[in-house]
């Protein structure tokens, strides 16, 4: 079984797809291990929403899982693929109808799965405070505006007086300083 | 699993979550790429993990220093309480704050016609210098310094006269406006 949970992300689906007692339940949580935390990001910078993007992810995986319980997918190594187009369903269909959320939810209900870890990276957000402190001025109000104001360069640029080219280079000098100062005292855990 | 023989570079990573990339091919491109990445996928979720722990600290109000009025107004809509000083040159405001306060600011007022950035300097008592930020953008002749302060670091300051100038950034370095904040601490700690 251990060859299996190491294998590729195919292995793991045709794991899941063939419903063995003894392997299906641990290729269905290792390949939630592996693609919740890609879901979680997709749904954060699609949805812009913590709560969503948690969402997302238990309502993308368990429907994955169905399909391959289902023996609906057919080729297992495309399963990357295929998650990223249930993702891209469902936050299209969370934009147009914000109920559908809570319908799917309560339609597939995996308890194993919903108390699983999307193993995301959590931030020392004392040492985070610091770091942002040591900005430049100029690069402290792009990272601002890009992270907490959800702003493109182009309109960061506008409300600045800066050309967008500018503030692209900015913003990756500033979050490239911001990773050297997290990471030279252990900040991401 | 294998390591990624052709990483997404950093700057696509960045303009990728920040949407500035045309929706379309590039867009789907790095997706595609991301969902069957193991490790662009990691680099990618430290990015989001960074810019979340950025939106915690400005709604903790933990992010002293220059600010825009974008991010004041999306503060306040999202519950914060903001304590704002308005001051034109020249101008001695007293200021204090107030339980319930998140954030103190102060909004700085001069011609800022031909002026692409300045420098903004505090001092305190007998000119001690307090805090100093260079080159802060601002844009357009009515435009506007915002300085901004944690309300908790405030409310442990003691009473104290702060003098704020602003000057033009560049070879000329003139003096655009100079301001008084005259800080009341409350009872007990002044």
């Amino acid at each position: 079984m251990q060859s299996t949970l190491d294998g590729s992300d195919g292995d793991l689906a045709r794991a899941v797809a063939a419903r063995d007692p003894g392997t299906a339940g641990p290729a269905e949580s290792e390949l939630y291990r592996r693609f919740a935390p890609r879901v979680r990001w997709y749904g954060l910078r699609h949805l812009r929403d913590e709560e969503a993007a948690r969402d997302l992810v238990q309502q993308v995986m368990l429907l994955v899982i169905e399909k391959l319980r289902s023996g609906l997918i057919r080729d297992a190594d495309q399963i990357a693929s295929f998650i990223l187009g249930v993702s891209r369903t469902i936050v299209t269909d969370l934009k147009r109808l914000e109920r559908r959320r809570e319908k799917l939810r309560d339609v597939f209900i995996v308890p194993h799965l919903v108390t699983t870890s999307v193993g995301d990276a959590m931030l020392d957000i004392d040492h985070l405070e610091r770091c942002l402190a040591r900005l430049a001025a100029r690069e402290r109000i792009v990272v601002l505006l890009t992270f907490y104001g959800e702003k493109t360069a182009g309109e960061v640029g506008h409300e600045l007086g800066v050309k967008e080219g500018n503030v692209r280079v900015i913003r990756h000098r500033a979050v490239e300083r911001l990773r050297t100062c997290m990471t030279s005292r252990e900040g991401v855990q | 699993m294998a390591e990624c023989k052709a990483p997404i570079p950093e700057a696509a990573l960045l303009d990728y979550w920040a949407h500035d990339l045309a929706a379309g091919d590039e867009t789907e491109r790095i997706e595609t790429h991301l969902f069957a990445c193991v490790d662009c996928a990691a680099r990618l979720e430290h990015l989001a993990a960074l810019g979340i722990g950025l939106v915690t600290l400005v709604e903790q109000g933990r992010v002293s220093g220059v600010m825009t009025r974008t991010i004041l107004n999306r503060l306040q809509r999202g519950g914060a309480h903001v304590r704002m000083f308005s001051l034109m040159p020249g101008e001695t405001v007293p200021c204090a704050t107030f339980p319930g306060d998140d954030l103190v600011v102060a909004a700085l007022r001069a011609d800022f016609s031909g002026i692409e950035a300045v420098t903004l300097s505090v001092t305190g008592a007998g000119g001690s210098p307090l805090a100093r930020f260079e080159d802060v953008p601002v844009s357009g002749p009515g435009g506007e310094v915002l300085w901004a302060t944690s309300a908790a670091v405030v409310r442990e300051m003691p009473s104290m006269r702060m003098e704020i100038t602003l000057a033009s950034t560049g070879a000329t370095g003139g003096e655009l406006g100079r301001y008084v904040l005259e800080h009341h601490a409350p009872a007990g700690r002044s």
